[in-house]
């Protein structure tokens, strides 16, 4: 038999790994960043259950970290690719981490010597990381990895102090690029998505105004594994937010700057956001401006019926159209049409959640010439038909799982990841079985 | 450099302080205005809500002269700009309509092509002339001061026709007031409208809006509110009495400049030169702690 490739170490590749590799399939699964996880693993609680999400997901990290079925490739992008269902040639382009994954053990003694800061992705750029760094806390692979554009050794030939320092020997500058060729039966694609750059909607500060955060950014702060310990100090002072507003829609459902589509977890992961901040301080004022409000999974009604009624989140139905900035205190006044009321109306605010939509990756493009896979017109992966066959592409033996096709919820993206896998099995026994 | 120089009807008519630093700071930036003869009203105040034929007809006649002059166009007024530019957006696709001009402005010897350029205030001394050249000429800088800048609604709105600066985050005319000597600082209502264009239907909102305006500008303790537009610079300066009274507030004594008065003083033109006398705001204070009195 031969192996599946799955290219996306998020929530839908994991799943889809995991199934797979529990059938007695072997599996490669390659992901671009250092660890897999995934935007989930940024994630503080889920909704509607509010379970935490690295807990829920970690486990699952481990198992395929474990798992004989499975090997991981970080730090890699599919490059190439040849042949037919049943019998794909890949080729796989591992970057080097210039850290030898064998002995290093994950201390994290290099990351607190080096003497170089950068923004942080994990932390949506709220937090800082060092030049070599564990991706975070829960990373799988837990193994250190140097950012070359920012290492004083690659960029300047000094230093090396990391290497000095680590006790396993791990640091290795020489490590280089790697080709490898994989002969796969089928592919699945589960490279998600990326959030809309809210600094396209200029009435809302984004940028300029400290205290407009985006929701991603949000679930940073307000997580206990956060840049603040989950403590809900706002960027420009440090004061804890009391009054937050969050606004809905903002990138999606528009005819201007944005997409046209619904981003479909927003009014979930706001109201979910929003009732975290009522978890953290009761007494907080919490606003939610939404267009309508989309609460159409298993369990969701309820959820934001239990927002409102319980913990007295308000919901106002209107899109603001300006957010502006008082210079001295900054707080934040939005301008809003109140259309329950007809009335146009204006709130005084600690801090702004921009609840961005997801957008099609910036990567979609390469990767779909390299895979021959259409693109939608929004720039999503295409599939053969939206009702009949919604996880299968117009290449037989490659098939799309969560959001990397339009915007999806995790539950949904783990549903569509079981069912690729179990695609790809069948492509496994109908094509391979003389083989 | 050399341009077709049209200050609009509202500046000749009324705002000529504006017209009068813009005239004698022109020779300090070796920039030559040439006037443009048989230029009338742009058309977009008076026609713009009726009939727009008239109101292209206008915009396209005094296009058509500094076409003849092939000399690019250089206009004080906001509003003007923003007739021109749409006018040109418009004639551009409705060949119909430009037909139609050509042919009534064809009896003076006119022709239309749309081919001229259009030169904003903003954009003649942020992009053409510069942060080099006026920071070369610049011989008293307005060192201490600190500036609202009010770059008016139809010099960056309609963000869907090509406006001299950003709709929502303009820096233009801050960056100009910088090259100074002077600090700027963005305040709420920053990017508002004063309010001029609902002075012949509702003078009442007008004084409201451009009061909350003058308010935040007084909260924030800034020198002063700086425009390029004569509109913005009616309701601000010349109504500021009126402001006053209607939101019952007679602490707001906030002084206004043109943006070329201030160029004038920091090149070390005398206020009399500059029109500053015919500013009706309390600017005497920031004109004396220039050294211009």
């Amino acid at each position: 038999m031969k192996p599946v490739l799955v290219i996306g170490g998020g929530i839908a590749g994991i799943q889809a790994s995991l199934d797979l590799a529990d059938r007695g399939i072997n599996v490669h699964l390659v992901e671009k960043t250092p660890s897999i996880g995934g935007v989930m693993a940024q994630l503080d609680k889920t909704f509607p259950t509010m379970d935490c999400s690295i807990c829920i997901l970690a486990p699952k990290m481990i198992e395929c970290l474990r798992h004989h079925n499975i090997t991981i490739h970080t730090q890699s992008e599919v490059i190439g690719l040849q042949g037919n269902v049943g019998d794909f040639f890949v080729k796989v382009l591992e970057h080097p981490r210039s850290v030898d994954a064998k002995k290093c053990t994950g201390c994290g003694l290099c990351s607190e010597k080096c003497p170089v800061k950068r923004p942080s992705d994990f932390q949506a750029g709220l937090g800082q990381r060092k030049a070599i760094y564990l991706a975070f806390p829960q990373a799988v692979p837990l193994t250190a990895t140097i950012d070359r554009d920012a290492c004083l050794w690659f960029t300047k030939g000094v230093c090396k102090t990391c290497e000095k320092i680590c006790p396993a020997n791990a640091v290795n500058y020489e490590q280089i690029e790697n080709t490898i060729d994989l002969n796969v039966s089928s592919i699945i694609v589960a490279t998600g998505f990326e959030q809309y750059n809210p600094k396209g909607i200029g009435e809302y500060g984004y940028g300029r105004y400290k205290n407009v955060l985006t929701a991603l950014e949000f679930e940073r702060l307000v997580c206990a594994s956060g840049p603040t310990s989950g403590i809900l100090n706002r960027p420009s002072d440090g004061g804890i937010a009391h009054n937050i507003a969050f606004i809905q829609c903002v990138g999606s459902r528009t005819q201007t700057n944005g997409y046209s589509y619904c981003s479909s977890s927003c009014c979930m992961y706001a109201t979910k956001e929003a009732v975290l901040i009522k978890e953290h301080e009761p007494s907080s004022h919490v606003t939610i401006y939404y267009m309508d409000l989309r609460t159409f999974g298993k369990g969701f009604q309820g959820f934001v019926d239990r927002a409102q009624s319980y913990w007295g989140v308000k919901y106002v139905r209107g899109r603001p159209g300006e957010i502006i900035e008082d210079p001295n205190t900054k707080n934040l006044t939005i301008l809003y049409e109140n259309t329950e009321v007809g009335k146009v109306e204006k709130d005084l605010v600690d801090m702004v959640i921009l609840c961005t939509a997801a957008v099609p990756h910036r990567d979609n493009e390469k990767l779909s010439s390299v895979l021959d896979l259409r693109l939608d017109e929004f720039g999503f992966f295409d599939t053969k038909d939206p009702i009949t066959a919604p996880i299968e592409t117009n290449m037989q033996g490659i098939y799309v799982c969560g959001s990397c096709h339009g915007p999806r919820d995790i539950p949904e993206s783990v549903a569509e990841a079981s069912a690729t896998a179990a695609k790809s099995a069948e492509d496994e026994f109908r094509f391979m079985v003389n083989k | 450099m050399k341009v077709a120089f049209y200050p609009g009807c509202t500046i000749q008519t009324d705002q000529i302080g504006y017209e009068a630093s813009v005239r004698n700071i022109m020779p300090k930036l070796n920039t030559e205005l040439i006037d443009m003869e048989g230029a009338s009203c742009c058309g977009f105040s008076p026609f713009s809500s009726f009939n727009e034929a008239a109101w292209y007809y206008s915009s396209a006649r005094n296009m058509a002269i500094a076409e003849r002059m092939n000399l690019p166009m250089l206009t004080l007024c906001n509003g003007c700009h923003l007739s021109f530019t749409e006018t040109k957006h418009v004639l551009t696709k409705d060949q119909v309509m430009k037909a139609k001009i050509n042919e009534k402005i064809s009896r003076e010897g006119l022709i239309y092509s749309g081919c001229l350029e259009l030169i904003h205030v903003f954009e003649l001394f942020h992009d053409k002339l510069g942060e080099d050249k006026i920071k070369h000429v610049v011989t008293k800088p307005l060192t201490g001061l600190k500036f609202g800048a009010h770059p008016g609604c139809h010099a960056i709105r309609p963000s869907k026709l090509i406006r001299p600066d950003d709709s929502e985050n303009p820096k233009k005319l801050d960056e100009m007031i910088q090259w100074l000597g002077a600090e700027t600082m963005d305040y709420p209502g920053k990017i508002d409208c004063c309010g001029s264009s609902l002075a012949s239907t509702s003078g009442k909102t007008v004084m409201e809006m451009a009061g909350e305006k003058l308010k935040n500008v007084k909260n924030l303790g800034l020198d002063g509110l700086v425009t390029t537009c004569p509109f913005c610079f009616k309701i601000f300066d010349n109504r500021q009495r009126a402001i006053q009274s209607v939101i019952r507030d007679t602490s707001i004594e906030i002084p206004v400049f043109y943006y070329t008065q201030l160029l004038g003083l920091a090149i070390g033109l005398k206020p009399e030169i500059l029109g500053l006398d015919l500013n009706q705001s309390p600017i005497d204070a920031v004109i004396s702690r220039i050294g211009g009195l």
